[in-house]
C-alpha cells in the first residue's frame, strides 16, 4: 500500500498543500508546532475516520473556515485509488463527506479501504495504561483486515448501551427484570463472535510479536501476549462458538444481581484485556521502561505483519515523533525493517536521527508551509 | 428577508415535516401559493379528511377508514396467522407482495430502554389478548433486523412460546436478483449462518 499525492484545504493550519510523494521513507523535519503531525493526522484520518489526536472532528477544520478537504491518492496491491473526505461543523456536530474512487460512500464503510498504522510515543499506554486503551488497539487492527468485525462490534455497543440502560430502570424498579432476556440473547452470539475473533487475532499477534521482540533483543527475551477474558475460565473459551455463546449466556444470568446493582454490564469482551508477559514477568507491572518500549516496537512491527498476512498488503506506517524515544539500536532496528518494504511517513525534529537512509526524502515543514 | 405572516406560517408548517428542510420548504409553500384555489383547497380537504376518516383499527392497530380493517374483515385470509410489524408502513411493504394470506399486528415500535420505550408502550398488550381468544396458531415476527428489532422479536417468542403458539422469525440473509460479490460481510455471514439443505 501506498499513498502517493495528498491534498490539503483548510485542514488544521494548512489552507492549500499539495504533496507528492515519490519515495518509500518521507521524513517531516520541523521546529514544534509547526503542522509535522498535521500531515500524518491526515493519512490516519483518511484510513480510519477519525482522528489519533481527538474525537471532536471540528477541531480539525482551520479556525473560521467553513469546511475542510482532504484528498488522497493511494495505490493498493499495485492499483490507484483515490479517497476525498470534507468535513463541514454544523453547530457542535460534524458532516462527514466520504467520496472513494467518485463513489459517496458511508463513514462505517471506510474502514478497510487504506490500511495504516501509526507509531506515536502515546503508544507506550499501550502496556502502561488502562485495558480499554489495548482493546481498541485489537479492534483497530482487526478492523483494517475484517470490516465485518468493525460492524459487530459497533452492533455488539449498541446492544450494551441498550441493555445497560435497561439494567438502571430496573434498578429504579421502573422496569421488569424479564424484559432482560431479550437483549441477553443477542449480547452472548455478539460477544462470543467478538471474543473467537479476538482469540483468532491475538494468536497469530503473539507469534509475529515475539519473532520481532527476538530481533530487536538479539533472541534475549521472549515476548508473549494473551488475551484475557474477564471472569471466564480457559477452559470455557476454548470451545467452539456456539458453547461460548451458552457459557456467556449463563454467565449473565448469573451475574444478573449485581449488573443490576451496579447498572452496568460486568461481563463481556468490553471488560477483557491483553497481557503482556517477557520471560514470564507482566510488562506492565514489572517491565523497565526500556522494556516496555520494546515491547511495544515489537507489537507494532508485528501489526504491519498481521495486516499484510490479512490482507496481502503492507499498510502505510506512520512514526509521529517516534524517533528520539528509541536508542540507536532499536532506531536501526526499525528503519532496517522498514526499508524498501513499507512506506513509511515520519515526523521528526532533527536529521540527526536518519544517518543512513539514502532513498528517503526529506520535507522541511515550517509553519504550515512545506519545502521538499 | 423576512416573509409575509401567513406564508411564513406555512413554511414552518412545512419544516415540522420529516425530510424537509428550509428551503424545500419555502419551495412547497411558493409551489401552493400558484396553485389555482380549487386545487389549494382540495389539497387542505384531503389532510383533513385523510386525519379524521383514518385511525387505528381496533384490532392489528394498522391505518385504516374503517374499523375493523379490510384485512382483519376479509374472509378469504388465514386467521391462524399473525405477522407482527414495527410500523404501519410495513404492512404496506408486506402486502405490496400479495403472498401473504394471514393477519397483521402493528406494535407501533420496539424495544428500545435508550429512547424509554418498554414493553408498555407497544401493543404487545393487545396481541396477548388476540392470541387469547384463541384462533391464532403462529406468529411471524417480521421486526427490523436492527438491533432494537431483534430484541423485541426475542421479546415476544419468550412470552408466547410457552402458551403454545408456534413462532417464527423472518429469515435474513441475500437479497433475491442481488449478486454474491456485491453483498456486505454481515449479510453475508448471516446468510451462511441461516443456510438451509437442498
Amino acid at each position: 500500500m501506498r499513498v502517493n499525492a495528498l491534498k490539503l484545504h483548510n485542514f488544521r493550519n494548512y489552507v492549500n498543500l499539495k504533496l507528492v510523494f515519490t519515495q518509500n521513507i518521507n521524513i517531516f523535519l520541523g521546529c514544534n508546532a509547526q503542522g509535522k503531525t498535521n500531515i500524518l493526522e491526515a493519512i490516519y484520518f483518511s484510513a480510519m475516520g477519525r482522528s489519533h489526536r481527538t474525537s471532536i472532528d471540528n477541531e480539525l477544520v482551520s479556525w473560521q473556515q467553513a469546511s475542510c478537504l482532504i484528498n488522497i491518492g493511494f495505490s493498493r496491491i499495485g492499483v490507484e485509488n483515490e479517497l476525498s473526505l470534507q468535513l463541514k461543523p454544523l453547530n457542535t456536530r460534524c458532516i462527514k463527506e466520504i467520496v472513494y474512487n467518485g463513489h459517496p460512500i458511508k463513514p462505517r464503510d471506510l474502514m478497510g479501504s487504506l490500511n495504516v498504522v501509526l507509531f506515536s510515543p502515546e503508544d507506550l499506554m499501550l502496556i502502561k495504561g488502562m485495558p480499554a486503551a489495548r482493546r481498541h488497539f485489537l479492534d483497530l487492527e482487526i478492523s483494517q483486515a475484517s470490516p465485518a468485525y468493525y460492524q459487530q462490534l459497533l452492533k455488539y455497543n449498541r446492544v450494551l448501551a441498550q441493555r445497560n440502560n435497561l439494567l438502571k430502570k430496573i434498578r429504579e424498579r421502573r422496569e421488569n427484570s424479564s424484559l432482560l432476556e431479550a437483549w441477553d440473547e443477542q449480547l452472548a452470539q455478539l460477544a462470543a463472535v467478538i471474543i473467537i475473533k479476538r482469540l483468532a487475532a491475538v494468536k497469530k499477534l503473539t507469534m509475529l510479536a515475539n519473532l520481532m521482540h527476538r530481533k530487536i533483543t538479539d533472541s534475549k527475551e521472549n515476548l508473549v501476549v494473551q488475551y484475557a477474558v474477564h471472569n471466564l475460565d480457559d477452559a470455557e473459551i476454548l470451545k467452539d462458538c456456539g458453547e461460548l455463546q451458552q457459557a456467556i449466556l449463563h454467565k449473565l444470568l448469573s451475574s444478573r444481581d449485581n449488573d443490576i446493582l451496579r447498572g452496568s454490564t460486568g461481563f463481556g469482551p468490553h471488560r477483557d484485556d491483553l497481557v503482556f508477559t517477557v520471560n514470564g514477568i507482566n510488562l506492565r507491572n514489572f517491565g523497565s521502561q526500556g522494556q516496555q518500549r520494546t515491547g511495544v516496537l515489537a507489537l507494532k512491527l508485528a501489526e504491519l505483519e498481521f495486516i499484510k498476512s490479512e490482507t496481502g498488503d503492507y499498510p502505510v506506517l506512520l512514526l509521529d515523533d517516534v524517533m528520539s524515544e528509541l536508542d540507536e539500536q532499536r532506531r536501526t532496528q526499525l528503519l532496517y525493517f522498514i526499508k524498501d518494504r513499507i512506506q513509511t511517513f515520519i515526523t521528526a525534529t532533527d536529521e540527526k536521527y536518519f544517518p543512513e537512509i539514502k532513498q528517503g526524502k526529506y520535507y522541511y515543514v515550517n509553519n504550515g508551509h512545506v519545502a521538499e | 428577508m423576512q416573509y409575509i405572516a401567513p406564508l411564513a406560517k406555512l413554511i414552518e408548517q412545512f419544516r415540522a415535516l420529516p425530510g424537509i428542510g428550509p428551503k424545500s420548504a419555502a419551495r412547497l409553500a411558493y409551489h401552493i401559493l400558484e396553485m389555482d384555489k380549487a386545487r389549494a383547497e382540495a389539497l387542505a380537504a384531503a389532510i383533513v379528511e385523510a386525519k379524521n376518516k383514518i385511525g387505528y383499527c381496533q384490532v392489528c392497530f394498522n391505518l385504516t377508514d374503517s374499523n375493523p380493517c379490510k384485512i382483519c374483515c376479509a374472509d378469504e385470509r388465514d386467521s391462524t396467522t399473525v405477522c407482527v410489524v414495527e410500523e404501519p408502513r410495513d404492512v404496506a411493504a408486506m402486502e405490496r407482495m400479495r403472498e401473504y394470506r394471514g393477519l397483521y399486528h402493528v406494535l407501533h415500535g420496539s424495544l428500545s430502554p435508550l429512547e424509554g420505550i418498554g414493553p408498555q408502550d407497544l401493543r404487545i398488550k393487545e396481541l396477548l389478548s388476540r392470541i387469547q381468544a384463541g384462533q391464532i396458531q403462529e406468529v411471524i415476527m417480521a421486526t427490523n433486523p436492527n438491533v432494537e428489532g431483534e430484541a423485541t422479536a426475542m421479546y415476544l417468542a419468550r412470552l408466547l412460546k410457552p402458551i403454545g403458539i408456534k413462532v417464527t422469525r423472518i429469515a435474513h440473509g441475500l437479497p433475491i436478483g442481488g449478486d454474491l460479490e456485491y453483498a456486505d460481510e454481515v449479510t453475508l455471514s448471516k446468510a451462511l449462518e441461516n443456510r438451509r439443505e437442498i
